[in-house]
């Protein structure tokens, strides 16, 4: 395969690799994390009365998952301490790039999910995400035009609102939150 | 033989009955348009769909959601080939030859290529599931709890090796789901587990809503964090498929359809690795290697039949094991089950009408998506435009209604933020998702599966590696997973040409 597409493909790894120190830092999250899953399964009952064996105890399984995400994760720290995870300033920086944006789409989306959603009827909720999320990522776009860019995405945003509605609860007849 | 054709007739009978074959034209243009969008994926496409269908009729819903899966996979080469971005993982390897093509003026053309290879693709795949799928079900019923067992293992084993490029990161993500389908009450002594006292997580993390967080709220951070998508790149020429196309490249099309459909029915590995497969088979064999890379219809055809034949090949271990071929079918199996279709080894026997039904449904996805792929390209291009700051809170909002529809439960709705922002951090982390939605789906299977194992054989082990179908498939798992590790890898290399030196000194 060419050069291009040996780099596109799943196959080869689609984008980048992270850093070591990436990789370092969440082989002990998940550490902590298939650990601590192994701790609460051995904490579980094994209803050894009920099943006489202890062969259906509920902890088994999630215990077995927790054991193997511990040892993987300890294979990937290796793995990162080799490739020079414990060198200082090994950070990914791409990850940073960008990171304004995202901030604001994902803070937009909870409190749109988690907030307005359940407190204000369902399409006065949306219309007003999809005004918030669109006013705001063009807003950037500079002050001509904005007026205009400001209307269309209160028309986008009141028209979401009642195709939603109209789509999902009157038409296809889903429940909505 | 007359049985099954007397059934496909039957199953197209069926979709033609009170006009349900009308919901097959609007549900294949949204997943086209699904699939052609930047960012929006086959599998999130299906996942919001799947909230529509709650209230149809189950036959009429399961072909609503084939014919978006179907659309899904092939929309995306619209976008891979007009913006040199796939819109569909799937569609990778169409910007290889597909906008090269369209740079050079051939974009119409490029699209024909795309739509007769897509259409040829999905036909061959359909037909290998309606010949393999009555064969492999037969074959399963034969599974008992040991064999399971080592099938849900065998998919996260090779999901994980092949998926994302990195093994052990795609292992820790299998796992990761296998963790998330534990949490809730289990099925012996009805103990919920992980729930600390809610009752919202004692009746466990719903599937779709952790589908819908993974692969729609992950996704449209993804695509906010990402540069804007640039203008269309060609002029549209004439999109009329050629039948010297069909006929030049016939070897092509039937390669690309067997290894697409082969790598469909792997479990979990879906049509990205299949189109890049069909494409490196059909570049190594080619007499036009040197186009390959710069506008060559020959990788064009097959990179599309390959992903298409992949849409049939998926369904078939969902129809025949449960054990979803792809992350799209793998919702189609978790929608499958929502309207009270139990898919698995028993279907063959308590209603085989419905594989052929689902075939059925996939000739006709199949048809209507070849309709659009001649009529709809300028209104696609227009599609292609709309910019993302207008779009993602649009998606944003399905997946939010997608994720509280089926239970009606605010807490989905958080579990769908939750799965959305781990889902992000893990793919920034370059963890693959398709392991992580097989674990997810085989979960339960694998739970339930080695609990019994280990209760009929009073907590012996052997039992799984000395049944004959058990061993083939523990041994074949085992070796998937030696074969990853690095230093396996090269050992295996160092001693097969140790053996190709041995050879030609004896020969």
């Amino acid at each position: 395969m060419s050069e291009a597409d040996t780099a596109a493909s799943p196959l080869a790894g689609e984008r980048e690799p992270v850093s070591p120190r990436a990789d370092l830092i969440t082989a002990a999250v998940l550490l902590a994390f298939g650990l601590g899953v192994v701790a609460l399964s051995l904490h579980m009952p094994t209803f050894v009365e009920q099943s006489g064996t202890g062969l259906t105890a509920p902890g088994i399984v999630p215990g077995f998952h927790g054991t193997v995400i511990a040892l993987l994760s300890i294979l990937l720290g290796l793995r990162a301490v080799r490739r020079g995870g414990l060198r200082a300033g090994g950070a990914g920086g791409s990850a940073r790039k960008d990171l304004g944006r995202l901030s604001i789409a994902a803070v937009l989306g909870v409190i749109y999910a988690a907030v307005l959603v359940g407190r204000l009827s369902f399409w006065l909720a949306t219309a007003l995400f999809v005004f918030a999320f669109t006013a705001i990522f063009e807003w950037p776009r500079g002050p001509q035009g904005r007026i205009r860019r400001l209307l269309e995405a209160a028309a986008i945003a009141l028209g979401t609102g009642w195709a939603v509605v109209l789509v999902f609860e009157k038409l296809f007849f889903v429940r909505l939150p | 033989m007359l049985d099954a054709l007397g059934m496909l007739g039957a199953g197209f009978g069926h979709a033609f009955q009170g006009g349900v074959v009308l919901h097959a034209f609007w549900a294949t243009l949204v997943g086209i348009i699904i699939g052609a969008l930047p960012g929006l994926t086959a599998t999130m496409g299906v996942a919001l769909l799947t909230t529509l269908t709650f209230s149809m009729a189950h036959s009429t819903a399961i072909l609503v959601l084939i014919c978006v899966y179907v659309g899904a996979i092939y929309g995306g080469s619209r976008s891979a080939i007009l913006l040199n971005i796939p819109g569909t993982p799937a569609s990778a390897a169409s910007t290889l030859d597909g906008f090269p093509l369209a740079r050079q003026g051939l974009a119409g053309r490029a699209m024909g290529i795309s739509t007769t290879g897509s259409w040829m693709g999905t036909l061959f795949g359909a037909l290998c599931l309606a010949v393999l799928a009555p064969a492999v079900g037969e074959f399963a019923l034969g599974f008992q709890s040991y064999e399971m067992f080592w099938v849900a293992m065998f998919g996260i084993v090779i999901a994980g090796s092949l998926s994302g490029g990195d093994p052990l990161k795609g292992y820790i993500a299998g796992f990761l789901g296998l963790f998330v389908a534990t949490v809730g009450q289990e099925a012996n002594h009805a103990y919920p587990r992980f729930a600390f006292g809610s009752t919202d997580l004692a009746g466990g993390l719903g599937l779709l809503p952790v589908l819908v967080g993974v692969f729609g709220v992950a996704e449209v951070l993804n695509s906010m964090r990402g540069p804007a998508v640039q203008a269309v790149a060609s002029k549209i020429d004439s999109i009329l498929p050629r039948p010297s196309d069909v006929l030049r490249y016939w070897r092509t099309i039937f390669r690309s359809g067997a290894i697409g459909t082969f790598i469909g029915a792997m479990p979990g590995l879906g049509e990205d690795i299949a189109a890049w497969t069909s494409y490196a088979a059909a570049k190594r064999v080619s007499a036009e290697r040197e186009k390959f890379g710069k506008g060559s219809v020959e990788g064009l055809m097959a990179a599309e039949t390959g992903e298409s034949a992949c849409v049939p090949g998926a369904i078939i271990p969902v129809l025949t094991l449960a054990v979803p071929g792809s992350a799209p079918a793998a919702v189609l199996m978790a929608a499958m089950m929502i309207h009270g279709l139990n898919p698995g080894p028993m279907l063959a026997i308590s209603s085989p009408e419905f594989i052929y039904q689902i075939v059925a449904m996939l000739i006709i996805a199949d048809m209507v998506k070849l309709f659009y792929g001649l009529v709809l390209v300028r209104p696609l291009l227009w599609v292609l435009l709309i910019p993302r700051e207008r779009l993602m809170p649009v998606v944003f909002v399905l997946c939010t209604v997608g994720a509280f529809a089926i239970t009606s439960r605010l807490f989905d709705i958080w579990v769908m933020l939750g799965a959305g922002l781990v889902g992000f951090v893990l793919r920034e982390l370059r963890f693959p998702m398709a392991p992580l939605v097989l674990g997810i789906v085989l979960g339960d299977l694998l739970d339930k599966n080695l609990l019994r194992g280990l209760v009929l054989s009073n907590g012996d082990i052997t039992p799984f590696f000395t049944r004959p179908i058990s061993a083939v498939l523990a041994a074949v798992t085992l070796l998937t997973l030696l074969l990853s590790i690095p230093a396996v890898q090269a050992g295996w290399g160092r001693g097969r040409q140790a053996l190709q030196r041995r050879l030609r000194r004896a020969g």
